[in-house]
Formats: structure tokens, C-alpha cells, sequence
């Protein structure tokens, strides 16, 4: 006779310690396995946080010291005194915020309508707008590439901005939806009878509920926006107007051997979206999941 | 009566018997007034939902519409930019018998398929132990930190293990800490025409594998608890209970993930291009990068472009299996 063990705390059988030092060891052996994954896994991340703390020739030995032996900041101080990459940050910076707000915007917008209204080519729009996203980016350099140069925006931020929007316009549009969707339209109407405008009532309702979808859309976005690289190489030619991922590039070639350097450049590169991170987790975790299940 | 779900009933009384709009129709010519009005109102969705719509849309046709038809156009030129020339199927015929092309081609698919592959069997295994009853702020962590590495721009990501898989680099070292190889006799990896392909697979896999583990806890986390308490009480096993539980329960999301996957590893440029540019002598050539190298640098845009038109179908194939099933959660 079995029965729920769960439902009988109490009872000590050899059945029940049975269970509950098997649940123990499979436990200790999750926790054991989750922390050998998390060395593994971050090991790349801890070297690139050392190497880039070392003076350059240490980085060459063979076999390597593991653990720094001389401790610097070369690597830093190279960076912050090259006016170079301050305007690469800025670059970047800004490009990714331009991107995100456009893309909120306009997103918002598109998911609204996708989301409240039944009109003729609801299905078109949305089907396109999944297909948007599965494009391959390289078939679309080339005619970037020409457009560009025609209108004269050739190797402008201004470029960027623009292309970027082909990836996270559909992005956004389509998270939001699902969002606005799950917002009931009686908390809309409502306003509406009390006497707003169905814009008063989209501000004063429907965008702070939805606030977590922004942020998770917003976030995703300009994860996107700041990690891009092939539109970066094709449609920039200039130092004063590169991005973050396309300097690291060409570092690799500038100072082939100055991995300290490259590495403290990594280091910071990456560490907005980190910072980012740790304090919108949630909602980042959110945007990610929403990506890919549409419903 | 269309209107109604629009929900609107105070704003359609408001339009009813506001004069402004009637005078604003009123004018016009060949069609009276109350027509338009009944126009309006009948299409009054459409008019509403399309006035949200049109700059997001209008944006995205121009980048993605215009630059596919000016692609399948290019491709049946011979171009370097300054001038263009017809050609017909020229390109396409000299594309198939191209050994270069055929060899990308098969290195993306095998790109392709380790990634996908690897990324799934790693993802799913780090999802079950993030889904076992461990503690939950250990949980929140470890799911932080196991993140990160799909944080990173794919060319950071790059940089890193170049510097690792350097011949000075940490595998070299710790291969000749354990003795596998003599310290004077260290691999190449990106440089051995025979590792370069997997080496650059190896940090495709590690960069995007937080994604599978996420959404795969995210499935995992929605398994009715249910099933699996029916399931002991049944005495079936462990493996048993994933292998006739967990694995259909996932089945939506697996292949969802997968298919999303494929078509990302499968257009993939930024690892191959920093890691090793396609070499060394091609054998780390994925269509992406073949794709770039034959219009930006051998400057044959054309080719370029019948080559990007190949790569269009084969993606657009495996999205429409992707399309056809989220249109199908969709409505």
C-alpha cells in the first residue's frame, strides 16, 4: 500500500526516510552541479577580469599564472586617456538610447492598434511582423550599403539609428501587444466615460499598468541596440563615428598584442548591460521570454 | 454593428452629433455627406487602427521590403557599384558550381546543427536543476549569473576566447598543466584549419545557451505540479516521470526555441568574422561571412547578392514552419 508521503509528515516509515534522503542527496546534488556550471560558465568572465588587471607580458606566459602575480591598471589608464573610446562610449550610448525610444514609441503605437482595434489585414500585419524578425540582417547590408551612400548618410550615427529599428521595431511591437492584450479594455473605457479623450485614457491607464512591458521591451532593445556589430562594420567607416563592438574589433587589429588593453575594453563594454541587469532582472528575464513565445 | 467592440460608446455619441464633423465631410464633392459619414463610421476601425499603425509600419517596409526586392534585383547583375550589367541567372548558375559556396554552406549547416544541439541538451540540463526545491534566492542567483554570457556582444564574447584559445592562451595552459600536451607543442585552435570551425562553435554555444536554459525554465515552472504527484503515486521513476512527463509537456516550447535557433545560428556573422574572418583557407567560412567578404571586400555585389537570395529562401522556409505556429497561438 503506497500513499502520498507528502500528505503524511508525521509518520516515520523506512518508506518515507527512504524518500526524503533520496530528495536530499538529488538536492545536494543539484546545488553541487548548478555551482561546477557556474565555474565553468564564468570562467571566460573571470579571465577576461584578470588579464585585463595584468601588465601585458604576463598575459603571454605559458603555462599562465592563474592568478594575477603583478596587479595593474594599465590597461584602464590606456583607455581613459584616449579620447578615442570616450567618443566610441557616447556613440554607443546614445545610438542604443535613440533606438530604444523610437522603437517604444512607435512600438507602442503599432501594439495598440494590433491590440484594441479589429481591422481588415490584422492577420497580414502581425504575420509580417514575425517574419520581420527571423530576417537574415547580411541580405539587407547591401542595400543598406547603397541606400546609405545615395542619401548621403553613409557613415552617419544617424545610419544606425535608423537600421536598427528593422530588429527591434518588430520586437517591441509584438511584447507590448501581448501585454496590452492582458490589460482588460473596461479600465480604458471607464476613463473614457469619466470624460478623458481615448488618448487621456491610453496615458492615464493602459501605459503606467503596463509599465513592466516597457521596461523588459525597452531593455531587450537596447541590449540589441549597444551588442550589434554587422551593420556597424558595413555602414561606418570613421573612429569619430564607431560604436563599442566595432572599436573591439579593430583594437584587435590597432594593438594585435596589447590584450590588457582589449580586455579592460571588454571589461567596460560590457558592463552597463550587467549593471542593467542586476537591478532588472525581472523584467529583462520577462522581455527574453516574450521574444520567442508570441501569444 | 461593427462599432461595437471597439468598446467606444461615448465616443461614438460624441462623433454622432458633433457639427465639426460633419462639415468636414460635407463639402466634398460626388459623394453627399451622409455617405461619407456612414463611410467613416463603417470603416471607422480601420481608420482608427491604421493611424496608429502607418509610421512603424511605413518603417519597416522601407527597410525590409525595398531592400529584399533591391537585392533579388541585384542579383541578377553583375555589379561592383559604379556600373551594373545584366547577367540573368549568371550569378545563380555560377553560385552552384562554386566549391567555396558549397563548402560555407555546409559549414553553416554544421555550425548550425552543433549549436542548436548543444544549446538544447546544456540548456535543458541546467533548467531541470534550476527547477529542482533548492532554495530560492540561490535560484534568482545562479539563474543571474548563468545569464551573463548572453549578455555580452557576440564580438566581446569573440575576444575573449581568441585571447583563451590563443597558443599563449588558458586551454593551452591547462592542457599542459594536466599533461596532455607538451608546454612547446601548443594548439593553434583558431589557426588549425581542423579546430577552427569548432572553436568557434564552442563560443556560439556558450553565449547563447542562457537563452534555452530561461525559456526552458519558464516551461518547466508552468508543468502542472499535478502530473508529477499522480506520477509517484504510480511509482513511476525519475527518468520515467521526465521521459512521459516533462519532455511532451515541453514539447511546445522546445520546438519554438529550436526553430528560433536554427534561423539565429544559421544567419549568424559576428563570431566567425572576429573570431577568425572564415579561415584559416575558408574552413571556418559560414555563408554570412562569405556573404560580406564577396561584396565588401572582393566588391561582386552581385554575386554577393544572388548568394544572400539563397540563404533568404532557406530562412524563409524553416520562418514559415515558425510562423505558421505562433499564428496559430495568435488567434
Amino acid at each position: 500500500m503506497r500513499t502520498r508521503t507528502a500528505t503524511l509528515p508525521q509518520t516515520i516509515s523506512p518508506y518515507h526516510l527512504g524518500q526524503r534522503n533520496r530528495e536530499r542527496l538529488l538536492n545536494a546534488l543539484a546545488y553541487g552541479l548548478l555551482v561546477l556550471a557556474i565555474i565553468v560558465i564564468f570562467f571566460p568572465l573571470a579571465w577576461m577580469v584578470t588579464v585585463s588587471v595584468r601588465p601585458n607580458i604576463e598575459v603571454m606566459k605559458m603555462p599562465p599564472d592563474w592568478i594575477p602575480q603583478v596587479f595593474t591598471l594599465q590597461g584602464y589608464e590606456k583607455i581613459f586617456s584616449n579620447k578615442k573610446f570616450l567618443v566610441v562610449f557616447l556613440n554607443t550610448m546614445m545610438v542604443s538610447l535613440m533606438v530604444t525610444g523610437l522603437s517604444l514609441v512607435l512600438g507602442a503605437m503599432a501594439a495598440y492598434a494590433l491590440a484594441r482595434f479589429k481591422f481588415i489585414g490584422q492577420r497580414a500585419v502581425l504575420m509580417f511582423l514575425i517574419t520581420t524578425q527571423m530576417f537574415p540582417l547580411v541580405l539587407l547590408c547591401i542595400p543598406y550599403f547603397r541606400i546609405f551612400i545615395t542619401l548621403g548618410l553613409y557613415d552617419t550615427r544617424t545610419s544606425l539609428v535608423i537600421v536598427y529599428l528593422t530588429f527591434t521595431l518588430p520586437f517591441c511591437i509584438l511584447m507590448l501587444r501581448s501585454y496590452f492584450l492582458n490589460i482588460p479594455r473596461d479600465i480604458e473605457e471607464a476613463a473614457m466615460v469619466d470624460g478623458c479623450s481615448r488618448l487621456g485614457a491610453i496615458f492615464r491607464t493602459l501605459i503606467p499598468m503596463s509599465y513592466p512591458a516597457f521596461i523588459g521591451a525597452g531593455l531587450y532593445t537596447f541590449l540589441l541596440a549597444w551588442n550589434e556589430f554587422l551593420f556597424a562594420v558595413v555602414l561606418i567607416e570613421s573612429w569619430e563615428n564607431r560604436v563599442l563592438t566595432m572599436a573591439i574589433y579593430s583594437l584587435m587589429a590597432e594593438f594585435v598584442t596589447e590584450w590588457n588593453t582589449m580586455m579592460a575594453f571588454s571589461v567596460l563594454a560590457s558592463l552597463p548591460l550587467v549593471i542593467a541587469f542586476i537591478f532588472l532582472q525581472r523584467f529583462m528575464v520577462q522581455g527574453m521570454t516574450a521574444g520567442a513565445l508570441t501569444s | 454593428m461593427t462599432v461595437l467592440h471597439t468598446g467606444a460608446p461615448p465616443s461614438r455619441l460624441v462623433t454622432a452629433h458633433k457639427p465639426a464633423n460633419l462639415s468636414r465631410t460635407g463639402g466634398r464633392s460626388g459623394i453627399g455627406r451622409w455617405t461619407m459619414l456612414s463611410l467613416r463610421r463603417r470603416y471607422r476601425e480601420e481608420i482608427l487602427a491604421y493611424s496608429f499603425l502607418w509610421p512603424a509600419l511605413l518603417i519597416l517596409v522601407a527597410l525590409l521590403i525595398y531592400p529584399l526586392v533591391d537585392v533579388i534585383r541585384l542579383s541578377f547583375h553583375d555589379s561592383n557599384l559604379q556600373r551594373e550589367t545584366w547577367v540573368g541567372f549568371g550569378n545563380y548558375a555560377a553560385l552552384l558550381q562554386d566549391p567555396l559556396f558549397w563548402r560555407s554552406f555546409g559549414q553553416t549547416v554544421i555550425f548550425t546543427v552543433f549549436s542548436v544541439v548543444l544549446h538544447l541538451a546544456i540548456g535543458l540540463a541546467l533548467a531541470l536543476l534550476l527547477n529542482m526545491q533548492i532554495n530560492d534566492t540561490f535560484r534568482t542567483l545562479a539563474r543571474g549569473l548563468l545569464i551573463v554570457p548572453w549578455l555580452l556582444a557576440p564580438t566581446v564574447a569573440g575576444m575573449i576566447w581568441v585571447l583563451m584559445l590563443a597558443p599563449f592562451g588558458v586551454f593551452n595552459g591547462l592542457l599542459v598543466s594536466v599533461g596532455v600536451i607538451d608546454a612547446n607543442a601548443s594548439v593553434s585552435w583558431l589557426g588549425d584549419p581542423s579546430t577552427a570551425l569548432g572553436s568557434v562553435t564552442a563560443m556560439n554555444v556558450w553565449r547563447a545557451f542562457p537563452f534555452f536554459m530561461v525559456m526552458l525554465l519558464a516551461g518547466l515552472q508552468a508543468v502542472p505540479k499535478q502530473l508529477y504527484e499522480a506520477a509517484e503515486i504510480d511509482g513511476a521513476s525519475l527518468p520515467r516521470q521526465f521521459w512521459h512527463i516533462t519532455l511532451p509537456q515541453l514539447r511546445g516550447v522546445i520546438t519554438t526555441i529550436v526553430l528560433l535557433d536554427s534561423i539565429w545560428s544559421f544567419r549568424a556573422f559576428d563570431p566567425v568574422f572576429v573570431m577568425t574572418g572564415g579561415g584559416p583557407a575558408h574552413a571556418s567560412e559560414v555563408l554570412a561571412s562569405a556573404i560580406y567578404f564577396d561584396g565588401f571586400q572582393k566588391l561582386r555585389f552581385g554575386y554577393a547578392s544572388a548568394e544572400a537570395v539563397v540563404m533568404f529562401v532557406v530562412l524563409f522556409t524553416v520562418s514559415a514552419i515558425y510562423v505558421r505556429r505562433t499564428m496559430s497561438n495568435v488567434s
